[in-house]
């Protein structure tokens, strides 16, 4: 008989189950753990270039300067906002009283995350930057 | 297993706790660092920017502390996904391996990039 496998199980029952914001807000944590897990490695591996000298860092920096990687950048750092605000949020579900609380805590949580989101986006393109906002979004595609 | 004899012990209540007062301090170095990355360009990405900073002894601490919390963060939360899924006991050893080489590999070599300076 065809068994599945506990991949498909798992991916299965995560499509099927009927999802809350609470499940969501899991769901998009674990998949942000896991890119910013991944990008780490990474990250220690460009950063490796720092012991080679200045040429060699530099030539490896100069390409993520580029606009569309900035961009790149900022979709990063959406990862990152929304991991840490929903794992503040966590943290107080646990060892607050949050559960009390926990959607506001959620929307909370979405709201200032997109202000923040959308702060950073200013600055890293409109504050220092030569190129503008659009000819960014242009490049990137 | 058995937790009569045990407590809690061996149970994850301590990755647990240990993976959330990591990420207590992860939200200060993180919004530090983002921040300090793209405050403008060439903070995050030219040599004589990273030279400069690595000159203060206390910048390298922060940093080591930083590489050391976010592998054992992000390795200790992979294993937790992989602990929501049943597979035979031969691969939990080989991921489990897998897991603590890549962060003490890593970790030397982040480690490394900042003693270098
Ligand atoms: C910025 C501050 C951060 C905070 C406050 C934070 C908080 C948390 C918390 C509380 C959990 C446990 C979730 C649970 O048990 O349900 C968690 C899981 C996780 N975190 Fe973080 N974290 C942060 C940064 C990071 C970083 C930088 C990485 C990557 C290196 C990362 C990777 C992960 C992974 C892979 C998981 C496991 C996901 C899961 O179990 O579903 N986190 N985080
Ligand atoms: C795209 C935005 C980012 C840029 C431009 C950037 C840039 C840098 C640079 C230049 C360093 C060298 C040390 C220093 O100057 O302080 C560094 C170190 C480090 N960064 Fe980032 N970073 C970014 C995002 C991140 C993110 C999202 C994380 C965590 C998830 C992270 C984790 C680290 C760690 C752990 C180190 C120490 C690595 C080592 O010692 O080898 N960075 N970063």
């Amino acid at each position: 008989m065809y068994q599945k496998s506990p991949t498909q199980e798992w991916a299965s029952s995560v499509v099927r189950y009927k999802k809350f914001p609470g499940s969501w807000a899991w769901l998009l944590h674990r998949i942000t753990g896991l890119g910013l897990t991944a990008y780490v490695l990474v990250h220690i591996n460009t950063l490796a270039s720092l012991q080679e000298g200045p040429e060699a860092f530099n030539a490896k920096m100069q390409v993520f300067m580029q606009p569309h990687w900035i961009f790149a950048a900022w979709i990063l750092f959406g990862l990152v906002i929304y991991h840490t605000l929903n794992g503040i949020r966590i943290v107080i579900i646990d060892f607050g009283k949050g559960a009390k609380y926990h959607k506001q805590l959620l929307y909370g949580a979405v709201v200032i995350g997109l202000i923040v989101f959308l702060w950073m986006g200013y600055i890293m393109f409109f504050v220092h930057t030569d190129h503008d906002f659009l000819s960014n979004i242009v490049s990137f595609f | 297993m058995s937790y009569k004899y045990t407590g809690s012990r061996g149970s994850g209540s301590m990755s647990w706790f240990l993976q959330r007062i990591s990420g207590i301090v992860l939200v200060f170095v993180m919004v530090g660092h983002f921040t300090l990355m793209h405050y403008n360009p060439e903070m995050g990405h030219l040599y004589d920017r990273v030279y400069e900073r690595m000159q203060n002894p206390y910048y390298q601490m922060l940093q080591i502390a930083f590489v050391v919390l976010a592998l054992y963060h992000g390795l200790q939360g992979v294993w937790n996904v992989y602990r929501d899924f049943k597979f035979p006991s031969w691969l939990n050893m080989a991921v489990l391996s897998l897991l603590i080489v890549a962060g003490v590999g890593f970790g030397a070599l982040g480690i490394a990039n900042i003693l270098h300076f």
